[in-house]
């Protein structure tokens, strides 16, 4: 029972995991770009580009198991100021110490976190919009067999039939005042 | 301005009266025009859940403003001159809330609002509209970036760039929501990716600086009130955000994603699906300010507006215009000739060079996607300043031009949009010679001016056209009025004390 869980947990992180991807894959494109050698750019890509796309496959962890709401802002705001840093952190310190050198952790350890965790906040919101628009397709797509999806996806249905009934409404409305409207 | 079942004196009605919203023979009388039935407001969607309208407003909204007047002006004067910047923002951020205030109540535009206060209001910002939206600068910045990137003349990509742009818009029914999904996702990468390069490349002395800076009221040196620097920054406080027009335009988007009572009016469609667009009422609607139970449900609107307004327009505006101005300083510390190029004002040259100074402190693969971004922001205004130009024009021209409503409003949609396309085109072609920056600094001037009208207009529809219990408070009238002041005082001060207009 508990792999059965623990795989339907992931299968519904994989959109969170593919927004971490993207982010992490733009990660490495510009550490590749910022005109490294091949080889520090491919490390780059691991220890950077890895760690946030880890990190996203957690967050969409988090909403499976329901301890973060879908969509809502704040939780991801406060994971990648922690998550961010830290991934940054570990890019900056070991890239040269895995090409062969010695670790270079940044000067100012304190003002680089606190920088990246600054930065991070727009992150978080570029993540959280790729995540909202991945997200939803995603879940339709496994619900049948995935009951912690079939749960979240009613979570989007409900705002969805919301926004039917508005349409609903609009139409029908528009029919009754046809003879009256302009 | 009074509410009635049969006539125009008649009190507002009890929260008894209303039963059944469609039978419901009680209106509520605004200025001139026609009364609005009394129908039921709409339950608000959870406040801090979905991503807003206003993300779409905020996607058009970040432009050339700030990514390059704000970066130039802290490489000239210091980051201290981004105070100006917060003000500027946070103004348009309590506009945002006040346009909607609005639009929310009634499902009418702003400029319906307006002509409900002085007709000859709107036509000002009809004629407005066309004055400084007809020409193609918007366009300009984000094709020369591309011309740098292929080197494909940015005259070619303007001309297929405005063509591709009509076709889309005419087969919106398809095609919209793809779009709107693709360009979802480029906004995301784009947000992403700024923040991205802002942390390789940028130092906690630049965001602290820039963030302090912000905080620096009243600092002004002695260069910024020359006659040669204080126009520029009345500019760039106008392009501080949605500027122009954007934000009355955002009455519309909000009409149409049903926000309010929106939801009781009908979407325009494409050209192509014009024929199922069912038929547009000739006014708004208002909800019954008596009942409890509807003002419970008018705060839970009000809320999910300030969440978008707040944390998604001002929150979003200042990350991204941080990330560009931490990206300016990283630029001129590795190449001197961004300064100078900045304080020569030229833009083109300037973006060139700060392309260049990733380039050289990486590779050109860097600089290469700096210029995407670039592009990416004149993709996005053009898309949307395209389409709210059209939708703008269409709503007044509807209501408002004696005939007109023997079309369909999709019809006077396509019309205005295919209208502007074919003038864009013959400017990018044959038009003025003194470039596209020239055309921006006139885009300037009109926009500062019509962001001080509207918003005394604001001040006029809110406080006059909506019930009591709707109405502003003290304080957002006194933050609006500051506006007026603000837009139209620096404007004239410019005018009269330097004689020259801003830029």
């Amino acid at each position: 029972m508990v792999p059965s869980r623990i795989r339907a947990l992931a299968e519904v992180a994989v959109p969170a995991l593919a927004s971490g991807a993207v982010a992490g894959l733009v990660v490495a494109g510009l550490a590749a770009m910022v005109g490294q050698p091949v080889g520090w750019a491919a490390m780059s890509a691991v220890t950077l580009g890895l760690p946030i796309a880890l990190l996203g496959g957690g967050y969409g962890l988090l909403v499976a198991s329901g301890r973060v709401r879908l969509g809502v802002f704040a939780p991801a705001a406060v994971y990648w100021m922690i998550g961010f840093p830290l991934a940054r952190l570990l890019h900056e310190t070991w890239t040269p110490a895995l090409l062969g050198g010695s670790p270079a952790p940044p000067a100012d350890p304190w003002g680089f976190l606190a920088y990246q965790g600054l930065v991070s906040l727009g992150f978080a919101v570029g993540f959280v919009w790729l995540n909202e628009r991945l997200a939803p397709r995603w879940l339709l797509r496994i619900k049948a067999h995935n009951p912690i999806a079939h749960q979240l996806f009613h979570t989007y249905a409900r705002e969805a039939e919301q926004m039917q009934e508005a349409k609903q409404r609009r139409r029908t409305g528009a029919a009754s005042r046809a003879g009256k409207g302009g | 301005m009074t509410t009635s079942k049969d006539h125009p004196e008649a009190e507002f009605p009890d929260s008894a009266a209303q039963t059944a919203p469609d039978t419901d023979q009680r209106v509520w009388h605004a200025g001139g025009l026609e009364p609005m039935p009394i129908r039921k407001l709409p339950q608000a969607p959870p406040s801090v859940h979905i991503l807003g309208p206003t993300v779409f407003l905020v996607a058009l909204g970040v432009g050339m403003g700030e990514a390059y007047m704000w970066p130039r002006l802290v490489l000239l004067f210091g980051p201290e001159i981004r105070w100006l910047f917060l003000i500027g923002v946070t103004l348009q951020a309590i506009v945002l809330l006040e346009m909607s205030r609005y639009a929310m109540a009634t499902g009418e535009s702003i400029f319906m609002g307006a002509a409900r206060v002085f007709k000859p209001l709107m036509w000002f910002f009809f004629v407005a509209a066309i004055l400084i939206y007809i020409w193609p600068g918007h366009l300009s910045a984000g094709a020369l970036a591309f011309e740098s990137l292929t080197g494909v003349p940015w005259q070619v990509t303007g001309v297929l760039g405005m063509l591709l742009v009509g076709v889309v818009f005419s087969l919106a029914k398809v095609i919209y929501p793809l779009l709107e999904s693709l360009l979802g996702l480029l906004i995301g990468v784009l947000v992403v990716g700024t923040a991205v390069i802002a942390s390789l490349v940028g130092t906690w002395n630049d965001l602290s600086t820039t963030i302090t800076g912000m905080f620096a009221f009243g600092y002004l040196p002695a260069e910024a009130l020359s006659p040669a620097w204080f126009p520029v920054i009345v500019g760039s406080i106008a392009f501080a955000g949605p500027s122009g027009m954007q934000q009355m335009w955002n009455t519309l988007q909000l009409r149409d994603k049903g926000a309010g009572m929106g939801a009781h009016i009908p979407k325009i469609r494409g050209l192509r699906h014009a024929g199922e667009e069912e038929a547009m009422p000739s006014r708004g609607f208002m909800f019954d300010t008596e009942d409890p139970e509807e003002m419970q449900k008018w705060k839970g609107w009000r809320r999910w507006i300030t969440f978008d307004a707040i944390l998604l327009f001002w929150g979003i505006t200042m990350l991204v215009t941080i990330s560009f101005t931490i990206l300016a300083q990283a630029a001129a510390r590795t190449s001197p000739d961004v300064v100078t190029l900045l304080r020569e004002g030229e833009r083109e040259a300037a973006l060139s060079a700060m392309s260049d100074s990733f380039a050289a402190a990486g590779s050109p693969a860097l600089g290469g996607l700096f210029l995407g971004f670039i592009a990416l922001i004149g993709l996005n205004a053009t898309l949307g300043l395209f389409d709210s130009f059209s939708r703008g024009q269409a709503d007044m021209a509807y209501f408002f031009v004696p005939g007109a409503r023997r079309f369909k409003i999709s019809h006077l949609y396509a019309l205005f949009l295919w209208g502007v396309i074919a003038f864009g085109i013959v400017i990018l072609l044959f038009g003025p010679a003194d470039g596209p920056a020239g055309i921006l600094d006139i885009l300037a001037f009109l926009s500062t001016f019509a962001m001080g009208a509207y918003c005394v207009v604001l001040l006029l529809v809110n406080n006059r056209m909506l019930p009591k219990p709707i109405r502003p408070k003290l304080w957002t009238n006194v933050v609006i009025g500051f506006g007026a002041v603000f837009y139209l005082g620096m404007l004239f001060y410019s005018l009269v004390r330097f004689g020259v207009v801003v830029s």
